[in-house]
Order: structure tokens, then sequence, then C-alpha cells
């Protein structure tokens, strides 16, 4: 029997995985491995540890494909989202904090002076002010923000209630806006 | 203009984003009406607008080509080192299936121990040596008058 895997839905190539068909898993893989990269590097900000993390994540559904269960009904990529949300965390949680490097040291120490920052330690500074938000904070804004989704989808992925959700993107928003609005 | 709605509208800004037009349908007409009728709110579009232009140059590397490549290999090259065997089975079925969460391990784990507890207490409270007159009686009888086989 010669199936199109291009044309079934995500949820439905679970279910030829779970029979054991490879390509179904190719497609899964071609599908949505660019997305999850994009959230991975968003809350590791690392190229090669976002890539890992997504091919942990994709090895875990092939390896355990015979226990996912649809679990309670959620669609696969809210079910996957968690798992590489997780994955990152843990990540990060393992890491030790690396030190702030001297030039954003400066930028805090010339604190209202103006400063021309090439758009190389707009982005590290950038990167900073995200990496001190509370673990949540990021969470919302990179899956709402960064990543498109909806409010409901993304306090489904974290765990939390909407309006949870909605504060934690109001805040995180607030606090860089401020941080933001002080050096550039 | 009043503080009230510009603090929602700037709330659901933050929210949604700059582009009302991705509103929830709900609150998007209202939205654009009052963007069209307050220039105090065009003005706080413009200034978020700004930020949001500012958020998105942030760092961004794409990933390599090969990624998906890669992650296909490895899970073909994982399914011929590691054939179906009851152990993995089992393992999987235990760190997978039979998975309890923290909060749930711990209420369990206290649950087995107050009944091991309560197991005990029992236990020691009345061990097997302290028998009741009434049982001790009834069961010389038993012993006396038992007409089974003696061996």
């Amino acid at each position: 029997m010669d199936i199109s895997f291009q044309h079934l839905d995500d949820e439905s190539l679970i279910r030829q995985i779970q029979e054991g068909r490879h390509e179904a898993f190719e497609e899964l893989v071609d599908r949505h491995s660019k997305r999850f990269y994009s959230t991975a590097y968003r809350l590791l900000f690392n190229k090669n540890d976002a890539e890992d993390i997504v091919q942990q994540g994709f090895m875990k559904l092939w390896e355990r494909r015979l226990f996912w269960n649809q679990y309670k009904g959620a669609k696969f990529t809210t079910w996957f989202y968690r798992v590489v949300v997780n994955l990152c965390l843990d990540h990060n949680r393992k890491k030790k904090p690396m030190p702030l490097c001297e030039n954003m040291e400066l930028a805090d120490e010339q604190d209202g002076q103006e400063i021309l920052l090439d758009e190389k330690r707009k982005q590290a500074l950038m990167d900073r002010f995200i990496k001190e938000l509370p673990e949540r904070q990021q969470l919302a804004l990179t899956l709402c923000f960064y990543e498109g989704l909806s409010n409901q989808e993304a306090a489904e992925i974290i765990g939390i209630k909407l309006k949870a959700l909605q504060s934690l993107i109001m805040r995180a928003k607030t606090t860089l806006k401020e941080k933001l609005n002080h050096h550039f | 203009m009043t503080m009230d709605s510009t603090r929602q509208f700037k709330e659901n800004i933050l929210l949604y984003g700059v582009d009302l037009y991705q509103w929830p349908e709900e609150i998007r007409r209202a939205g654009i009406e009052a963007l069209q009728k307050s220039s105090e709110l065009q003005a706080l579009l413009a200034e978020y607008e700004q930020f949001e232009r500012v958020l998105k140059t942030r760092k961004y590397e794409e990933p390599s080509d090969h990624l998906a490549h890669r992650i296909v290999s490895l899970s073909l090259c994982q399914d011929k080192k590691s054939p179906f065997s009851l152990g993995w089975f089992l393992s999987r079925l235990f760190s997978d299936e039979l998975y309890l969460p923290k909060p749930a391990l711990i209420v369990f784990s206290i649950l087995t121990i107050m009944a091991l507890l309560t197991g005990f207490f029992i236990g020691f409270s009345n061990p097997s040596g302290q028998v009741l007159t009434g049982q001790r009686q009834t069961n010389l009888q038993e012993f006396l008058y038992y007409e089974g086989d003696v061996l």
C-alpha cells in the first residue's frame, strides 16, 4: 500500500509511525524540525544546543513511539512543544550561567550616556535582557511573540491558565521595553 | 479618550501585538475604531511598533541544512542497534507509561509509609502471644477433644 505521507495530518503520521513506518517519521521531522529548532534556539541562545535538543526530542518520539497515546487528545505540535520546552529548561538549569562580557558591563556603567551601539552589541544586550527575565516570562514571550502561537496554545504548552499567561506576556514586554528604552 | 480605554488598548497591544488585524475578532473592530478617532492611541501604537521592530532584530541563526537528515539517519541507526527486548519494553513501560509526576510520587510514598506504620502498630499492640482467655479455652478444647488422626 503506497501512502503519500505529505497529505496526512500530524496525528495520522504518528499512527503510521507507531506501525513502524519510518517514512512517516521522516515526514514529521521534515515538517517540524525547523519550527521546533526556532523555539529551542530562542530559549537556549545557541545553534548547536538547539539542534541537539530538537534531535533529542525527535529521537525520544521515535524510540518511545509505541507509548504515545495522543496524550488526552492533545495536538501533536502542542505536545511536542512541551517536550522541547522541557528539554530546553532542563538544559538551561544544568548549564552554568555565562559571565557577562565586558562590553555589556560597560553599557551599564555608562548609564544615561549616548552610546552608539553597533548591531551585534544591540543583539547581545537584547539577549541579555531576555535572559534576565524569569523563566516563565521568557517562555511566554518566545511562544507568543517569536513563534506566533496564540495565547491559548502557549498557555496549554506551559501548563497554566490563559489569564496567567497573559500576565506573563505583559510583564515580560513591559520590562523589556523599559530596559530597551533605557539603553537604545 | 479615557484613561481606562487607553490602558485597555495598551494591554491589547502587549497581548496581541501591534497589528490590529491579528487581534481576536471580538475586540478587533472596537480597537480599529478607537484608533481612528484618537491621536493619543495612534502615538501609542507607533511607540509599540518601534518596540516590536527592535525585539524582532534579535539575533537568530538558521539551523544546519542537514538537521532533519541527521535526525532521520540517527533514528535508523538506533533501530539497528537496539532490537526489541523484554528488558527494553519493561524499562520503557516504567519510565513512560507508569510514570508518576513528582507530587503524586510523594503522596504515594507517604501513604505507603503510613500503611506500613499502621500495620506495625497493630502488630505490636496485639502480638501473636497475647491471646484472649475465651480464645485460649477454645484452643484448649480443640486440642483436648480433637478427633482427627494422631500423628
